[in-house]
């Protein structure tokens, strides 16, 4: 007999769009942590080992982004979206915000949009303002995809994982891998906002004690980006963890350890502490 | 004459070693570890059956402060690895301070004198602190077949390798189809005219991504001994990972499913076989062994593969409870070990003056899975709800031993006489467990196993979470659960 855990789903209207989202856990002490997916994700295609397992910690809840209307992509509409779930679900907060990737800057941005409301806030691969390297790797994505080369999603799986992780599986297995990406339009709208992230100065005003994980072997989001981040908020401690960009993937349990005892007890370290890694 | 130690730790596999060997490192002199057999390593020395191997890859399979860039495969032997153990106490200096050929008969607590009293084979031993490290899979199992005594030929279990016996074409059974058996079966096929395999109820089995290493590999390891620490680091996460399969989530138990189903069905194609060979309970419910070799050996011509449990011998012919008979010359017993009900637990007694398997009698439980009320003064290592089925032991075990060396500290600064975990904390501890087992492939997945008490249907033998929860729970003493008395003032 599998272990179905109950979850409920839910929805919210944001300037014209209907956004979904599930519930799922027990609450307890934890304050309810809510969950924002990055580019090209889902709930279960980010979080699909972080939610049930948080789920038999305390309270979750995740949103899968809707396209809005319109041919361009805003942080701000996402930023609204996320917050239409909070306010939905836990009216008066508080709550943990977590965002991976491009749902880190959604994340971030929220926070400092939100205030008290956000009492946590985890900001795994997210980055402060799109730099060179970013939009050098964006603008060879965008030339892959203006050919319509079967390439550019082997190109994103190329990005996404580290070099440790690819050689435990074979290239068939990572060509298998990239197979299974679909590239929408919305995705492609998702890739023009990557280019276009400068949220430096709301990063000054985050109140919420915050807990930024960066990968080791990013090479979509290199980790001097979560520094940055770490740099500019002023109640953070820092994390690392050894995996490329696609750490909800390739370090999936580990990624769960850090955001278990940040949730658990977001205190644990002090503002500026760069958390040790465990070493087994 | 009695043997006044401050500190008694019984049996010295990883666990009783690891301990003494941070003991060592403290500064401390005062400690003695008693063994029941020649040597070290516990598991390691007593298992020396053909195939013994680890099945979780040797770099974290190890102490993690003492590294070895020498291990020669991913999954080394077990010759290897009792080496390794037994260099760990050569070269920690911990040898002396182990008395070989000594077995723990009796534990008592000595309430006046606030000691433990060890009764051993070789005399009596005092102890301010008694700290077992008696394993769980140390006592081997054999079950009672009816007329085994009738048996014309040679009988032995894995733990207790009888290497006399010739084997070299000879009618050989193996009795059981769970971790050991599959490492014997590959060898023993090799080897026997005929090879039969008493299969009580199938195992899942996944591909075991074993290689050697080279010598520029080893080399590298121990030029850089970040390599070796990125490795463990790289092995625990992916093993961590797999608790999600354990908690009995479908999308991660389907994956690992599919994963056994296309392993089984790449390497048997008598559709009959693959029937028997098929598990009719949940994957994870019991150990999920991996393998290359077991099924190309069960397939093989001269093996036979008896679905149903070895039920009674008559003179050279073993039946299976289908009634099929088969004339042999050896049988093995891969049947397993007293996981459930350890025997060291029959043999410690403590305020009430009943021995801890009494106190157990609806299975194991103990405060932080090492801590029982009514026990002062001792702590239990890789004891109750401490297995894991998806990472390694050793892991755990430095959990305990950390935890343990906290507890040390805090009776030494305090001058503490007696410390005894608080009945309400282990009923608490206990109930906790409980509801974090609810739902886990264990308990739901369909099976009989080892992990489970009969008399209770409780979860006593895992740790039913991520070991990493493990250490972030129980890696650091909690004073909060126990009543300190301290020693009382000598009166000048
Ligand atoms: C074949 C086999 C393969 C395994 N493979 C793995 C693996 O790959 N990964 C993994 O994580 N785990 C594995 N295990 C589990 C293994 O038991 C543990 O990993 C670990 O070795 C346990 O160490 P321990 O010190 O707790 O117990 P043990 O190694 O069992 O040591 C206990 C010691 O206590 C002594 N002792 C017991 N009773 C007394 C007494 N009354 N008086 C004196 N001395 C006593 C024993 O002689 C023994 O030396 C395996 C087990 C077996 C049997």
């Amino acid at each position: 007999m599998l272990d179905n855990q109950p979850f409920r789903e839910g929805h919210v209207t944001v300037n014209g769009v209907d956004v979904r989202y599930r519930v799922a856990g027990p609450e307890n002490d934890r304050t309810p942590l809510v969950l924002v997916h990055g580019t090209a994700g889902s709930i279960d295609g980010h979080y699909g080992y972080i939610f049930p397992m948080m789920a038999y910690r305390q309270r979750v809840i995740a949103l899968d982004w809707s396209e809005p209307a319109g041919d361009t992509l805003e942080l701000a509409d996402l930023v609204a979206q996320v917050k239409a779930v909070i306010t939905a679900e836990v009216p008066e907060g508080p709550v943990t915000l977590m965002g991976y990737s491009l749902g880190a800057c959604v994340a971030a941005m929220t926070a400092a949009e939100m205030g008290g409301k956000i009492a946590n806030l985890i900001l795994a691969a997210g980055w402060l303002r799109t730099d060179t390297h970013q939009k050098m790797r964006n603008d060879v994505w965008r030339q892959l995809r203006d050919q319509d080369s079967a390439s550019v999603t082997q190109y994103m799986t190329f990005c996404a994982f580290s070099p440790a992780f690819m050689n435990m599986r074979t290239v068939e297995d990572m060509k298998a891998a990239a197979g299974m990406l679909k590239i929408t339009p919305f995705v492609e709208k998702q890739m023009d906002l990557n280019t276009r992230i400068d949220i430096a100065a709301a990063c000054e005003t985050i109140a919420a004690k915050t807990l930024v994980i960066g990968c080791t072997y990013d090479m979509m989001v290199p980790k001097h980006h979560s520094k940055q981040l770490f740099g500019a908020i002023e109640d953070a401690r820092y994390a690392e963890i050894p995996s490329g960009h696609a750490v909800v993937h390739e370090r999936a349990a580990e990624l769960f350890h850090y955001v278990d005892r940040f949730t658990r007890q977001p205190d644990e370290f002090p503002a500026g502490a760069i958390i040790p890694a465990q070493k087994p | 004459m009695t043997t006044e130690t401050d500190i008694l730790i019984v049996g010295t596999g990883f666990a009783g070693l690891g301990m003494a060997i941070q003991l060592k490192r403290s500064g401390r002199e005062n400690f003695i570890a008693i063994e029941r057999a020649g040597d070290v390593g516990g598991t390691w020395r007593d298992n020396h059956y053909p195939g013994i191997a680890c099945d979780v890859p040797s770099h974290l399979y190890s102490y993690s402060y003492l590294p070895n860039p020498d291990w020669s495969r991913v999954f080394s032997p077990g010759g290897e690895i009792q080496a390794y153990i037994r260099k760990c106490a050569e070269d920690e200096g911990i040898l002396p301070h182990i008395h070989f050929h000594t077995n723990m008969l009796k534990s008592t607590w000595d309430e006046d004198a606030k000691r433990w009293i060890v009764e051993t084979s070789k005399g009596t031993y005092a102890a301010k602190i008694l700290i077992t490290g008696t394993g769980h899979l140390a006592d081997g199992h054999m079950p009672n077949i009816e007329g085994l005594d009738s048996f014309t030929g040679d009988v032995f279990h894995s733990a207790d390798w009888d290497h006399s016996v010739p084997l070299e074409g000879k009618r050989i059974g193996v009795v059981g189809s769970g971790a050991s058996a599959i490492q014997i079966v590959p060898e023993m096929q090799r080897l026997a005219s005929e090879l039969v395999v008493f299969q009580r109820s199938a195992p899942y089995m996944i591909p075991r991504w074993d290689r050697a290493f080279t010598e520029g590999e080893r080399r590298m390891c121990r030029r850089d001994p970040s390599v070796v620490e990125d490795m463990r680091s790289e092995i625990f996460w992916s093993g961590e990972f797999n608790f999600a399969q354990r908690r009995n989530i479908p999308r991660f138990l389907n994956e690992a499913k599919a994963l056994a189903v296309g392993h089984r069905e790449a390497n048997i194609k008598d559709p009959e076989l693959l029937a028997k060979l098929t598990p009719d309970y949940e994957i994870g419910c019991k150990r999920l062994l991996i393998s290359n070799t077991y099924y190309p050996a069960v397939a093989a011509e001269n093996a036979t593969l008896e679905a149903s449990a070895l039920q009674r011998v008559e003179g050279n012919t073993a039946y299976g409870a289908s009634g099929t008979g088969y004339d042999l010359d050896v049988l093995v017993f891969a049947t397993g070990f007293e996981a459930v009900r350890p025997p060291f637990a029959t043999r410690i007694f403590g305020t009430e003056g009943i021995s801890l398997d009494e106190r157990w009698d609806q299975g194991m439980q103990a405060y932080d899975s090492i801590a029982v009320n009514g026990y002062p003064n001792l702590f239990i290592i890789n004891g109750p709800n401490t297995g894991l089925g998806h990472n390694s032991v050793v892991y755990i075990i430095e959990a305990q031993v950390d935890y343990i060396m906290e507890a040390l500290a805090q009776i030494d600064a305090q001058n503490i006489e007696v410390i005894e975990v608080k009945r309400a904390a282990e009923d608490a501890y206990m109930e906790k467990l409980d509801a974090m087992a609810q739902g886990t492939v264990w308990l739901a997945g369909g099976c009989k196993s080892w992990y489970v008490d009969e008399r209770s249907g409780r979860l006593t033998l895992v740790w039913p979470d991520f070991a990493h929860s493990f250490r972030d729970e129980n890696g650091t003493f909690h004073p909060e659960g126990y009543d300190m008395q301290p020693a009382p003032v000598a009166a000048e």
